[in-house]
């Protein structure tokens, strides 16, 4: 249905594709598996049209193609839904469906009626029903991919691109979703679907292609693979030597940091846990659990309605940002751009901003003093920076996030919480993360480690709480913890809680 | 090919870089000299003077708005509350020069409340800052008329005239104000903490508030600065004309944009110097007298004005982008 | 396959809430002026709020269009003013040409919109500051022109803002017309879906395969030719073109549209609440005149709806 040949795709300072081979049939599921910033995102773009390759020809269904615009591919039939879906939230979920082609009156007006009745029809034949006339900003993530899922079956739809769909909905709504493709693979749609859930890709797809650093590294039928290859074919290493060695912490001093019965609603419902100097503690859960706001209602960045948080034996209720990281409990966020790096300000600044009054003195900011601190830094976590007063947005996404390393491990020292401290850095960086983190529970900080790459969880922390839906389901410790335990208590518990959980 | 390719948007991202860097000088020295070239005597001392004077209100209003500009915000009330603090100055009906101290005061007193009011409304209920401080233009109007029924009356102390014109060893007594005014607030915005969270909140405020900087507070001081700033400028400038009417300053709140952005202080936050936006207000005066000594009308520069923001502005969106 | 039903369809309001709130105000408004004045509540009032709104409506519906693209358009006072004087100047010279410089008026209006348009694609910088340039150009052009109220027109085209039709005034008549197309083609043609598309998201309708950009043209055109039919619509009122005439217009076109309910930002809304906005906004001015308000304290007034209209509708609108 779709070739690639020689894919080359280059961004100033972003990772790409490089010389990409590719092809999927008629009738197939096929999905790619890599690593955040393997260029996932790229190849889907540019199969939609939205970029350009500087080299390399598509061919689909049969001839060569080459998509000026996104408009293009959708008309020959490629239907893609992203990971945001792309949905307009004020258009009802009907209108969603149809845009772009809505059906018309004789009069060339939109015909309203058919297009309820239609939207209707494709909805049910997909087994799930919604009104097709609320707004799309009313329905759940899981409903809002219906819609994005019934667009693709209106159309001529031939081949059809699922980015990462599971992200954000649950075991029960992923089941569904799985039904719903396999029923448009069965009508000869061609399917390519994106993860990095192992499990989910040996559940669902015929072939697998998996990309590593912009490269296709190889594409084999599901039954020719196992967990372990496809790992090794991921990550190109073994996966066992990337983490440092576990430590248990001594659990008989007093923890670091209490949380008990915290609630910040909607999203966290009763959280409570302890965590220990030395400690490398993980968070896991689905994204949507309540992860990220856990980390936010500690640390004062998102109101809190109930709960006690202890940090050093002392109560420390209702803070802002500003009081933890006095504390000394720092926050390192998951969007790197959006939250946590300031692209306009050089390196220096961004270290030092949790921390300006340390460095001001009658006369103003002292510079010096700023600039010796952030060498210190560059030295001590290795940041490969021209130096202090340069700027960071040029620098890879490893050597960002170990200046936001150095930033909140510079100014605090008693707790770290780091989300997603891995995000879209290659293997080779997150190796340096990963002894960074433990270099910083050996000098004694308790570390909180949100993620939702389970074996990174699995690697690295001694000790993991899981959450679903804005509670803690489970604790899991030293020996027991593996990938399918945490996924249990992500997910499994969801059987009889759903029963009770009313929508 | 995909390599050159790369090599070739960068050495254009380089170019214009370059371009933005070096703007405000060519910019300066371009117009010295079309000047000089069309009025030989435009470089004299006395003339170098005069344009100084006349720069002077404008550069301070210009200060004030390179703040709220910084922190993502604009200020459209910046004109209204000019002419409402000269109004404010006339209703003392005073003739000593004793009373200018206390002008002074009440003048920077009733801007920073207003300066406050737009901050509130930008932060705390989220209107957005050209909605918000066009209300404030229109609202200060009415008071101002409504208080002068449409003619303003009452009398103002001699030494205003001084202020707005007057010389001290043959340098104008606004330019030495705007100097004071200009080694404050560049200290304040380059060398103190206080700048740093301006910068860090103009970047992005939500990391700003992740790094325990309160971008709130640290965005409605800036309306504040802008506000009082304003203000100050405006009695300026009244003592520059020498008469008050309602309109003082009319045209002031997009000529300090202009200046703003001709000067690098870029719309989306968080880039741009106080030096560069003083330049732009320099830039935007030596403008408007080449318009005046080739002998085009005075609403000539009311075009080039909105040529040259939206060219700048393209200028530095672009470089942003690339 | 079993699926379970886990959504029921919910029930939800016929109408939008915020047409809802602006439909209450009119209400109260109109309550207070009978309340408080016996000339206020007289069909020959309301006839004459309808004929006065018109200029208002015009540049309203225009400010609207660009604000569902999620633009703003801060040149339509300046663009009232320029068609103003375009139109009047040009007859005063050819009385002839009057018919066809209705058109041609509509047509320069559309023109400088499209320019908007154009300059905000091509360049990326904010329509606030692209508008707010075009403004100031035009603005200068019309003063090199003339500094006072100057040109004519034949003395039947009052009939546009004087005349009616038995009771009705035409150009109230004629704005009604206006915001039921414009309506009819947001809701009922494909490219008015498209509008609300493109300001909700502009990164989605592309991806959607939407023409973004021939939409944002479309809308800044639109905003230029209804500021045009304003500005024809105070060359028939007043018989001139005049360089100050459109100046409140720029603030003036922004608040009925906020009372609306539309959003900075884009993507929302519904025009017929900006229609009741206009209505709200000429029954205050109407009351406040009645009342022997001061035009001075009537901007105040302006100023503070501004405000209040902002904050009844929790605005979630880009910054600048």
């Amino acid at each position: 249905m779709i070739r690639l040949d020689g894919i080359t795709k280059v961004f100033p300072g972003v990772k790409s594709l490089e010389n990409v081979n590719f092809e999927a049939k008629a009738g197939e599921i096929h999905a790619i598996l890599g690593e955040n910033g393997a260029g996932k995102s790229t190849l889907i773009k540019t199969i939609a049209g939205a970029y350009i390759p500087e080299e390399g020809t598509i061919h689909f269904a049969g001839q060569e193609r080459k998509w000026a615009t996104p408009k293009e591919a959708k008309d020959a039939g490629i239907q893609i839904i992203y990971q945001e879906l792309m949905l307009f939230p004020e258009l009802t979920a009907a209108e969603n469906i149809f845009i772009g082609k809505m059906p018309r009156t004789r009069f060339g007006t939109i015909d309203y009626k058919t297009m309820y009745r239609r939207a209707n029809e494709t909805l049910d034949s997909l087994g799930h029903r919604l009104d097709p006339r609320a707004p799309v900003r009313d329905l759940s993530i899981a409903d809002q991919q219906m819609v994005e899922i019934a667009k693709a079956l209106i159309g001529e739809t031939k081949l059809l691109v699922l980015d990462e769909p599971t992200a954000a909905i649950s075991g029960r709504e992923a089941e569904l979703l799985f039904e719903c493709v396999k029923l448009l693979r069965d009508q000869g749609v061609c399917i390519i679907y994106i993860s990095h859930r192992l499990e989910e890709i040996f559940s669902i797809a015929d072939r697998v292609t998996v990309l590593k650093d912009g490269q296709n590294v190889g594409t084999h039928d599901i039954h020719e693979l196992d967990r372990d290859k496809l790992v090794a074919m991921m990550v190109g290493r073994e996966v066992n030597n990337i983490f440092p060695p576990k430590k248990t912490p001594n659990a008989d001093v007093a923890p670091v940091l209490t949380v008990r019965d915290l609630r910040a609603p909607p999203k966290v419902k009763d959280v409570s846990f302890d965590l220990y100097a030395g400690e490398i503690l993980g968070l896991a859960g689905l994204v949507g659990a309540g992860r990220s706001e856990v980390a936010h209602a500690i640390f004062g960045s998102m109101p809190r309605t109930d709960g006690t948080v202890t940090l050093g034996g002392e109560a420390f209720n209702a803070p802002t940002p500003r009081d933890s990281i006095d504390r000394g409990l720092g926050f390192l966020t998951e969007d790197r751009k959006g939250e946590g790096l300031m692209i306009l300000l050089d390196m220096a600044a961004n270290v030092t901003a949790p921390v300006l009054s340390e460095f001001t003195t009658t006369t103003g900011l002292d510079r010096n003093y700023e600039v010796q601190a952030a060498e210190d830094e560059i030295k001590r976590f290795r940041i490969a920076v021209p130096g202090p007063k340069s700027g960071v947005y040029q620098l890879s996404g490893g050597n960002q996030q170990k200046i936001l390393f150095g930033r909140w491990a510079r100014a605090c020292r008693r707790v770290l919480i780091l989300d997603e401290p891995t995000r879209g850095i290659d293997v080779g960086a997150k190796v340096e993360i990963y002894e960074i983190i433990r270099k910083l529970a050996d000098e004694g900080a308790g570390v909180l480690v949100i993620s939702s790459e389970l074996p990174e969880i699995v690697g690295l922390c001694t000790r993991v709480l899981v959450m679903r839906e804005g509670s803690v389901t489970g604790e899991v410790v030293s020996t027991e913890i593996s990938e399918e335990t945490i996924m249990h208590y992500a997910t499994a518990a969801s059987a009889d809680a759903a029963q009770g959980a009313a929508r | 090919m995909s390599e050159v390719s790369a090599k070739a948007t960068e050495k254009t991202t380089q170019q214009m870089a370059l371009l933005r860097q070096f703007s405000v000088p060519i910019a300066l020295v371009a117009l010295v000299a079309t000047a000089t070239a069309v009025q030989p005597s435009f470089l004299s001392p006395n003339n170098i003077q005069d344009i100084l004077t006349q720069t002077a209100p404008l550069a301070l209003v210009v200060l004030g708005q390179a703040f709220v500009i910084l922190v993502r915000g604009l200020d459209l009330s910046v004109a209204s509350l000019m002419a409402s603090v000269a109004v404010l100055a006339t209703a003392f009906n005073a003739t000593s020069n004793v009373m200018i101290p206390l002008i002074f005061a009440s003048a920077i007193l009733v801007s920073a409340v207003v300066g406050l009011i737009n901050g509130l409304l930008v932060i705390k209920r989220n209107v957005s800052p050209f909605l918000a401080t066009l209300a404030m233009m229109i609202v200060l109007q009415g008071i101002r008329f409504y208080y002068t029924q449409g003619a303003p009356s009452g009398s103002l102390p001699e030494g205003f005239r001084f202020l707005g014109a007057g010389r001290i060893a043959g340098i104008p007594v606004n330019v030495i104000a705007f100097t004071i005014c200009f080694a404050g607030l560049a200290w304040l915005l380059h060398k103190s903490s206080f700048g740093r969270k301006i910068y860090i909140t103009g970047g992005n405020p939500a990391s700003a508030d992740l790094v325990g900087i309160r971008s709130d507070r640290v965005t409605i001081t800036c309306y504040v600065i802008c506000s009082v700033m304003a203000g100050i400028a405006g009695l300026f400038l009244m003592g520059f004309v020498g008469t008050v009417d309602n309109w003082v300053g009319r045209g002031y709140e997009l000529d300090a944009i202009v200046a703003c952005v001709i000067g690098g202080i870029a719309l989306t936050g968080g880039r741009g110097t106080l030096w560069g936006a003083a330049a732009g207000a320099l830039i935007l005066v030596l403008i408007f007298n080449i318009v005046i000594i080739m002998g085009l009308p005075v609403q000539a520069q009311m075009i080039i004005k909105g040529i040259i923001i939206i060219f700048a502005a393209a200028l530095f969106a672009k470089a942003i982008q690339a | 396959m079993a699926f379970t039903n886990t959504n029921r369809p919910t029930r939800r309001l016929p109408l939008d809430p915020s047409l809802i709130v602006v439909a209450l105000l009119l209400a109260a408004v109109v309550a207070v002026g009978f309340a408080l004045s016996d000339r206020f509540g007289t069909t020959r009032n309301f006839m004459n709020v309808l004929e006065q709104a018109a200029a208002l409506g015009f540049a309203s519906l225009g400010q609207a269009l660009v604000v569902i693209v999620g633009g703003i358009d801060l040149s339509i006072g300046a663009v009232v003013t320029a068609s103003t004087v375009f139109m009047a100047g040009v007859v005063d010279l050819h009385p002839a040409l009057m018919i066809p410089m209705i058109f041609g008026t509509l047509l320069f209006g559309a023109a400088i919109g499209f320019l908007n348009g154009f300059a905000i694609i091509k360049t990326g910088v904010h329509p606030l500051i692209v508008t707010l340039g075009t403004a100031s150009i035009l603005n200068g052009t019309v003063l090199i022109y003339t500094l006072q109220p100057t040109g004519g027109v034949p003395f039947w085209f009052e009939e546009f803002a004087y005349g009616r039709l038995g009771v009705i005034p035409i150009s109230g008549l004629v704005m009604l017309l206006c915001f039921a197309v414009v309506w009819f083609l947001l809701r009922y043609s494909k490219t008015g879906r498209a509008f609300y598309a493109v300001g909700g998201s502009p990164e989605a309708a592309r991806l959607n395969g939407i023409q973004s950009n021939r939409i944002i043209l479309m809308a800044y055109s639109a905003g230029g030719f209804f500021a045009a039919l304003s500005g024809t619509y105070f060359v028939s009122r007043t018989g001139v073109g005049d360089p100050r005439i459109g100046d409140p217009m720029t603030l003036a076109s922004i608040t009925p549209v906020i009372l609306g309910g539309l959003v900075l930002g884009g993507g929302k809304g519904n025009i017929l609440g900006v229609l009741l906005g206009v209505f709200l906004i000429s029954l205050i001015s109407n009351l406040l005149n009645y009342m022997n308000v001061s035009t001075f304290i009537q901007w105040v007034i302006q100023g503070l709806i501004i405000i209040f209209a902002v904050s009844i509708y929790v605005q979630k609108c880009k910054k600048l």
